[in-house]
């Protein structure tokens, strides 16, 4: 090992030059036999955002993370981290590198604090900065009462918050972390999102995976929607949904309308659902059509009540996948 | 250099510390590494002690002098396990199973024999079983022959002048229990640092080794110091055994100290690149459990291995299991049982130590996960 990349030492040169990008896929692959989980994936992931792999679960976001730390090996196409190959620099990355893991691989028959103990040993944090930071560490997630009790012991939110904090022990530049809130009550989760928003005012780059839409829409500055191992879109969720979702107008009617056909007749109109009485038409554009809606649907009878919305992100999911995420 | 040098010791000692703590939580597994290794100990020299000897009845129907004299050479023959009884006593104990033989001394044996007459001694066999059978067949004539060495010595002209290779003779037990020593720490090494390395595969918590930039190979030094460190408690009591309840006392008591450490290591790797390999606690236990008996086999336990067929002897010589019993049964017994010499046999262990963590570095190098 040189001298460079022990952990403790000063990291100079690339990691710190903003003009590189904190992550970068090129033609990325990851094949299980016969199976391609990760199709030729090529993105970037600027220092200092918060950027979301989106997608049902075996999409391959995770593949794609395990590439990316080092834990998988991809079978074809490169990605380098903050400019460090992972295949040749795999130590490097991983000194950068804060990981929460879906399963977050704490040792539950372990303390908390022996956890963190063990993790700064093992990154190598300063031995005279080791307790003032585990209890730093352990006062953000909110931990400290808990340090001594086994980590067994802890709910779900707890042990992902203890995972967040052990992550950040040894000051990474990048943090990842897959599924954050997966089976977290809310509390918790809006407790993990706070923290992973607070990451991004230090500067940190975070990059997160997840299925939940409403995550990826309150934390990501950019999302990327894969799905069969492939990139779908990539973009900031607002542009996603103007990009890709049109507008949505909601209706409802005094009697069930049988205007459905003529609505999906009208240019611009791209999907039409009724619920009884409800209709939820999805437009590509509202500047022209929803007036030619609001025509239809006046002929046939009386309007209840009439709303037009931006679309959400599932609806653009499913526009650009044909499949709903929760599938 | 000297910062590096102090970050891996520190991973070194991190790993060991963490495992240890870990250990100390999973009681049932530390029992089983404790436990396991003195039950095998126990057992096998239950078994030696069971099938050394055949437990013979004696009809004394002459209590005269040869008679006495003839049954106290049966009782060094080192095959029975002699009672007296009565003729329908004895007979009782063949028809229920509870003995091998019945050896009847006729009533005229002492006239007999001061007339110089021919004796017939009645052995009645239970001979279901070969290796007793074979064990009377062979003592009852090796009787007669000592009989009549000691108490007729000018009628037996042709007598065997011995030469002992060592000062003192050894029995079967004792020679076999260090053979078994051997088989107690592979079983008391590999089950602990086997199931420690499994276990953080089988709960996931191995991804915390995997994204951390510590060197692998310091990572599985500190776990086999772990594994080390909790396998002396199941060391010592295996050592409080042998030497305290079956009474085999050591010629070398440094040597014994030093090659059970060395021994413990080298098991201790092996446990871990088992570990590193299998990844599944219930396998590493399978294998552990699997393996033991054939190698015990196959290393020389029952005798030197220069006594058996090239075949055995080429095999033996691939696993440390032979080594081990080879340094053991020098430092139990003083016996020298190649041509290696200590320091050979020593230095092939520590290869074979030094392979095994070699190939464990390797194995968790090269370890991904399957996402």
């Amino acid at each position: 090992m040189s001298k460079d990349v022990t952990p403790g030492a000063t990291m100079a040169g690339r990691p710190g030059d903003a003009s590189v990008p904190a992550i970068e896929m090129v033609e990325l692959c990851k094949d299980f036999g016969k199976f391609r989980a990760v199709d030729h994936l090529t993105l970037t992931v600027q220092q200092g955002e918060i950027f979301g792999l989106l997608g049902p679960n075996g999409s391959g976001k995770t593949t794609t993370i395990n590439m990316v730390s080092g834990l998988s090996v991809p079978t074809g196409g490169e990605v380098s981290v903050m400019g460090y190959d992972v295949r040749r620099d795999a130590r490097r990355i991983q000194q950068i590198l804060g990981s929460v893991p879906q399963e977050t691989a704490l040792y539950e028959e372990l303390s908390a604090w022996t956890n963190l103990d063990f993790h700064a040993d093992l990154f190598g944090v300063p031995r005279r900065e080791k307790k003032e930071r585990i209890i730093r560490m352990l006062e953000l997630v909110q931990l400290l009462d808990r340090k001594d009790s086994r980590v067994g012991t802890f709910s779900g939110g707890m042990k992902r918050r203890l995972a967040l904090g052990r992550a950040l022990l040894h000051d990474p530049q990048l943090i990842y972390l897959d599924e954050p809130t997966l089976g977290v009550d809310v509390h918790s989760r809006r407790a993990i999102w706070d923290y992973i928003i607070e990451l991004r005012e230090q500067g940190k780059t975070v990059l997160i995976t997840t299925n939940y839409l409403e995550e990826a829409q309150a934390l990501c500055d950019r999302l990327a929607i894969i799905d069969h191992g492939k990139l779908i879109a990539v973009d900031t969720p607002e542009h996603l949904k103007q990009t890709y979702g049109g507008s949505v107008v909601e209706l409802e009617t005094v009697q069930p309308s049988d205007a459905v056909a003529q609505l999906r007749a009208l240019a611009g109109v791209k999907d039409v659902v009724q619920d009884g009485s409800r209709l939820t038409i999805t437009t590509q554009d509202n500047s022209n059509v929803v007036p030619q809606i609001i025509n239809v649907i006046s002929h046939q009878g009386e309007i209840h009540s009439i709303a037009v919305r931006e679309p959400n992100l599932d609806e653009v999911f499913l526009r650009l996948t044909g499949t709903a995420l929760r599938d | 250099m000297l910062q590096e040098l102090s970050y891996n010791l520190r991973v070194v000692w991190a790993c060991a510390k963490k495992d240890i703590k870990s250990a100390l939580t999973e009681r049932a597994f530390t029992i089983i590494g404790v436990f396991v290794p003195v039950n095998v100990l126990i057992l096998m020299s239950l078994f030696v002690l069971a099938g050394s000897q055949a437990p013979t009845a004696v009809v004394l129907q002459d209590t005269g002098p040869y008679a006495q004299q003839f049954y106290v050479a049966m009782s060094h023959a080192h095959s029975f396990r002699l009672q007296k009884a009565t003729e329908a006593s004895a007979q009782d104990l063949i028809e229920t199973g509870r003995i091998v033989a019945v050896v009847t001394i006729p009533p005229d044996f002492d006239m007999r024999i001061r007339q110089s007459q021919p004796v017939r001694v009645d052995v009645e066999v239970n001979n279901l079983n070969t290796d007793f059978t074979d064990d009377i067949r062979r003592a009852v004539p090796l009787s007669i022959t000592s009989f009549y060495a000691r108490a007729l010595p000018h009628l037996v002209t042709v007598t065997p002048e011995e030469h002992d290779f060592y000062p003192q003779d050894t029995d079967y037990l004792p020679y076999l229990a260090v053979s078994i020593l051997v088989a107690a720490l592979m079983l008391g090494a590999v089950l602990p640092a086997g199931t420690g390395s499994a276990r953080e595969w089988e709960k996931e918590t191995v991804k915390e080794l995997l994204l951390s930039p510590a060197p692998r190979w310091a990572m599985l030094v500190g776990k086999m110091l772990g594994a080390f460190l909790v396998s002396l408690a199941s060391v010592a009591l295996v050592l409080a055994v042998l030497i305290l309840v079956i009474g085999v006392w050591p010629v070398h008591w440094d040597e014994v100290l030093g090659y059970t450490l060395l021994t413990l290591a080298i098991f201790i790797a092996l446990g871990t690149l088992l570990g590193t390999l299998l990844k599944q606690r219930q396998a590493v236990v399978a294998l552990a459990l699997g393996s033991f008996v054939p190698l015990f086999f196959l290393s020389g336990a029952f005798g030197p291995i220069s006594f058996a067929t090239p075949a055995i002897q080429f095999l033996a010589r691939i696993f440390p299991v032979y080594y081990a019993i080879v340094l053991q049964q020098h430092a139990f017994h003083n016996f020298t049982l190649n041509t290696l010499g200590t320091g050979v046999n020593v230095l092939i262990l520590c290869g074979y130590a030094l392979g095994v963590i070699a190939l464990a570095t390797i194995v968790l190098r090269r370890s991904t996960v399957a996402h």
